[in-house]
């Protein structure tokens, strides 16, 4: 029986154990349950809070206002003409439903202007209709703001981190796999590779810079599909010596093998990014845009952000990579780019997870710093920064200055607890 | 150990090389016109009389350009295409540079380009002494607007288009009648520039030298004897606005790092020791709470109930560091600043020392589990000889790398701390330029905020070879 349960605990994954470890772990469990619903909230925001009613029979005809108003959104139908620009709380309808919170986070409320409070009498035609969090200096709902919000927090969260995800995989995976002495070219390609570069660089961006700036201010789908194009070019220029190294083995002296320091190199970048305060870059790099936009934000809090996850990638890696089984994929004579994405990576990913985690959680406060200081973030978009830098200077307005930080400091706390819960799920020293 | 430092302090140079070029090409990129604004942004196209005084605008317009360099390339080369001229930089407005380089990127032909660009310019001067009356005040504003915006249009059909109505618009008065043979050349130029383009010249790349005469050369030698130029906003020397702002970022960061370390030592050392009991648990829950609280919404409370009598707890100054007369005595300069530094000070202290102790109490719990640990408890040394003189020592060394991350921490964390409780410190000075567009200002704040965290970081490697000297061995 023993034995069994011996035999059992082998055959599990790494990963395996981790969830288990993980579910242990009841303040890291709540909290990724929480961040289920979070994002749940995040993901349904224009369904529980908006001005406009769910459905309503107006003049004869239904609408369902909601849903077309996201479909209007996503660019896949209009709004018909009776229906533009209408408000709609003043409308005359036979039959409506409206959302649970009836408030868009745009809405403003004329009658309960000026930082109307929770508990205060407020001008509302029903219990239906009041601001159950209070409204800020133009009237706007603070509860509806705060639930759209979320979702921008949340969109943060996943851009950032998937910008982060991509170089930090990257390098880190290159340095840590390759280390300082496996990465083995003849000193012409590497020669080559150093020259090619510019060119590179060159066909694929300098020579394009106008298709693609022309592309980006069209549509950022129109910009992916060129920006992919140049991508396509760079690496097709940069596989010409790498291709050829095989046949440039035969020349005398340059044809030698020498090895590449890939580590120092990807170290020394890191260490570089990560001296420069990278609230400071982001600033000045906002500073320089032209107008503010949230996507560009999050990307380029993405592109400050992943040299964490590079770093334990790469430290993670230099362990795994003298492990036996990789030495037995090599000894089957496995490309290395097999032997790094199907065998190495899944057993380091857990780990990656970590720094994502907690990268989520920092490129959220990032945020929400940078749109409390009024920077970068268009003035109409509302964030829980921007809602909260509005009780700045007004002390009466106490509830401004409690929900939405409340908010802020939930969904960090949970993203960090969930880092802790996977670090100690991790930690073999914890695994009995 | 010595040469391991000399390394570090060598690595130091070449990263500090990189973040200024980075920080100077941020700066390059930087919209607006900066001549402009050093010239107090006075309009220099305004009511103009004629051709003299325009040629005095430009005049001032080159004059202040050449002292501030702009009149210099930006680097020591220019990696671009055989279409584009070296000599691309003398067009000192970015503006109309950036419609010539497209104008390149369609054409690239630039000789016929240039002589377009100059055709332009002569009709807006030339229009300048013609004679005027009522009569012709219609035409006369069309071509002096459609030359303004020639100058920044590539779109083919609208050039036409533009052509063609300042053709019609000079051939309608014979006091413009110098005016049309401009505008007839310049319509020559812009078909001869259709007619010769070679677009092909842009694809093959060239590089262009310029030496040591450059803009970045001159910005970085000047920033190493602390020449960083003049504040747009108010043309006082940046050198004296941060000699004012340093010392109250570096005050506000010393204190709050001293006490962070002071405090979290002792708490992180008990909470290990006591691991388990009821006391240590909820420290370690108040140190996580701590640790995610928003330092900006931690800042914006304390400001809401305690420092206005609207709650009744009306305890602590708002904003500011207090007025200070001359002639007081220290200990009253002490009274006026404390009170307005105590929340500043914890708002940057708690998330670092709950960080701290957490890392802390971590360090002590490995060390706890070590051989060397058990042996010194049982040859029977009291504990708080284990714990000071035995455990006190290797559990340091992860507290003494984390200063390197605690100081960019700090200085982002001041940041927005000055500019919530405006403390006239680098962030608020930084966060005032960016409002304002004085970039100089704010990319030598940058500067300066990266030269700190390096330091930062090489005085952490050091004290880390220091404490633990197998460092020195490997690698």
């Amino acid at each position: 029986m023993a034995k069994e349960k011996n035999k059992e605990e082998k055959a599990e994954t790494l990963n395996a154990i981790v969830i288990r470890q993980f579910k242990k772990n009841k303040p890291a469990l709540w909290s990724f349950r929480l961040l289920i619903l979070i994002f749940l909230i995040g993901l349904s925001a224009d369904f529980i809070a908006n001005e406009k009613p769910y459905y309503c029979e107006l003049n004869g005809h239904t609408y369902f206002p909601v849903f077309r108003g996201v479909g209007v959104d996503w660019g896949l139908t209009n709004w018909p003409p009776e229906l533009s620009n209408v408000n709609w709380r003043d409308l005359n309808y036979q039959k409506v439903v409206w959302p649970l919170v009836p408030y868009s986070p745009t809405t403003l409320d004329i009658k309960n202007k000026d930082y109307v409070s929770p508990s205060a009498q407020q001008d509302v035609p029903s219990p239906r209709w009041k601001h159950y969090l209070g409204t800020d200096n133009l009237g706007r709902d603070v509860l509806s703001g705060m639930i759209h919000g979320t979702t921008v927090a949340m969109m943060v969260g996943v851009v950032s981190m998937s910008v982060a995800l991509l170089l930090g995989l990257f390098f880190g995976s290159l340095a840590g796999y390759y280390g300082d002495n496996r990465l083995k070219m003849t000193r012409l390609t590497i020669i080559l590779n150093v020259v090619l570069l510019p060119f590179a660089i060159f066909y694929a961006f300098s020579a394009r810079s106008y298709t693609l700036s022309d592309a980006l201010a069209l549509s950022v789908w129109k910009f992916l599909f060129h920006f992919v194009l140049s991508l396509l070019i760079f690496s097709s220029i940069m596989a010409i010596p790498n291709l050829l190294d095989r046949f440039l083995k035969k020349i005398p002296y340059l044809g030698a093998q020498v090895s590449v320091p890939v580590d120092i190199l990807v170290s020394r970048l890191i260490e570089i990014l990560e001296s420069i305060p990278s609230l400071l870059l982001l600033l000045s790099i906002v500073a320089i845009m032209d107008k503010p936009s949230l996507m560009m934000v999050m990307v380029i809090i993405g592109l400050t952000r992943w040299t964490g996850i590079a770093r334990y990638l790469r430290g993670e890696l230099l362990r795994v990579r003298s492990l036996e089984y990789v030495e037995a994929a090599q000894a089957l004579g496995y490309p290395e780019w097999r032997i790094i994405i199907r065998h190495t990576l899944p057993n380091s990913l857990t780990s990656v997870l970590i720094s994502v985690s907690f990268g989520i959680a920092s490129a959220i406060l990032t945020e929400s710093s940078l749109s409390f200081l009024g920077i970068g973030v268009p003035p109409e978009q509302v964030t829980w920064g921007s809602m909260l830098s509005l009780a700045r200077g007004v002390p009466q307005a106490w509830w401004i200055a409690i929900f939405p930080g409340f908010n802020i400091f939930i969904t960090v706390t949970i993203f960090n607890l969930i880092g802790d819960g996977l670090t100690e799920a991790l930690d073999p020293r914890l695994k009995q | 150990m010595f040469s391991y430092i000399l390394k570090r302090i060598l690595i130091f140079i070449p990263t500090m090389l990189i973040i200024s070029i980075l920080t100077f090409a941020l700066s390059k990129l930087s919209p607006g016109d900066s001549v402009r604004i050093a010239l107090g942004n006075q309009e220099a196209q305004g009511e103009t009389n004629g051709s003299a005084d325009k040629m005095a605008g430009e005049k001032a317009y080159l004059d202040m350009a050449e002292q501030l360099g702009f009149n210099l390339p930006s680097f020591y080369f220019l990696f671009s295409n055989a279409a584009t001229p070296d000599t691309l930089y003398r067009i000192i407005k970015k503006p109309e540079r950036d419609n010539l380089e497209r104008l390149i990127a369609q054409y690239g032909d630039w000789p016929e380009i240039e002589q377009y660009y100059h055709n332009i310019k002569k009709v807006d001067f030339n229009l300048l002494d013609v004679k005027k009356d009522s009569t012709i005040f219609d035409q006369d504003k069309l071509i002096r607007d459609d030359a303004g915006k020639l100058l920044l249009e590539y779109k083919d059909v609208t050039i036409q288009d533009m052509l063609t109505e300042m053709d019609k618009a000079s051939a309608a008065s014979p006091l413009l009648t110098g005016i049309h043979q401009d505008v007839q050349n310049l319509q020559a130029s812009y078909t001869a520039i259709k007619q010769k383009a070679t677009p092909s010249k842009n694809l093959i790349p060239s590089i262009k030298w310029y030496g040591l005469n450059n803009q970045y050369h001159r910005w970085l030698s000047h920033f190493l004897v602390l020449d960083f130029g003049i504040s747009y906003i108010d043309k006082r020397p940046i050198w004296s606005k941060i000699k004012e702002a340093l010392p109250w970022t570096l005050m506000l960061n010393l204190i709050s790092i001293l006490l962070s370390y002071l405090i979290a030592i002792p708490i992180g050392i008990h909470s290990a020791r006591t691991k388990g009991s009821i006391g240590e648990q909820v420290t370690t829950v108040v140190l996580f709470i701590l640790y995610s609280l928003p330092v900006f919404w931690v800042a914006t409370l304390l400001i809401t109930f305690i420092t206005t009598p609207e709650y009744g707890m009306d305890w602590f100054p708002t904003f500011g560091v207090g007025e200070v007369t001359d002639g007081m005595s220290w200990t009253d300069v002490l009274m006026v600043r404390i009170p307005h530094f105590i929340l500043p000070v914890f708002c940057i202290t708690y998330g670092s020392l709950a960080y701290l102790s957490r890392q802390m109490r971590g360090g002590v719990l490995s060390v706890f589990r070590q051989d060397y640990i058990r042996t010194a408890r049982a040859k029977g040394l009291s504990e708080g000889k284990v714990v000071w003189k035995h455990a006190l020592r290797n559990s340091l060394i992860p507290i003494i790398t984390i200063f390197a991350s605690l100081l960019p921490a700090a200085i982002s964390g001041a940041f927005i701390i000055e500019i919530i409780f405006s403390l006239p410190g680098m962030g608020k000075v930084a966060y005032l330029s960016l409002q304002s567009r004085d970039y100089p200002m704010v990319f030598t704040v940058m500067m300066f905020s990266a030269f700190l965290t390096l330091l930062g970081t090489l005085i952490s490697d050091i004290l880390y070879a220091v404490v633990d000297p197998r460092i020195s061995f490997d690698k």
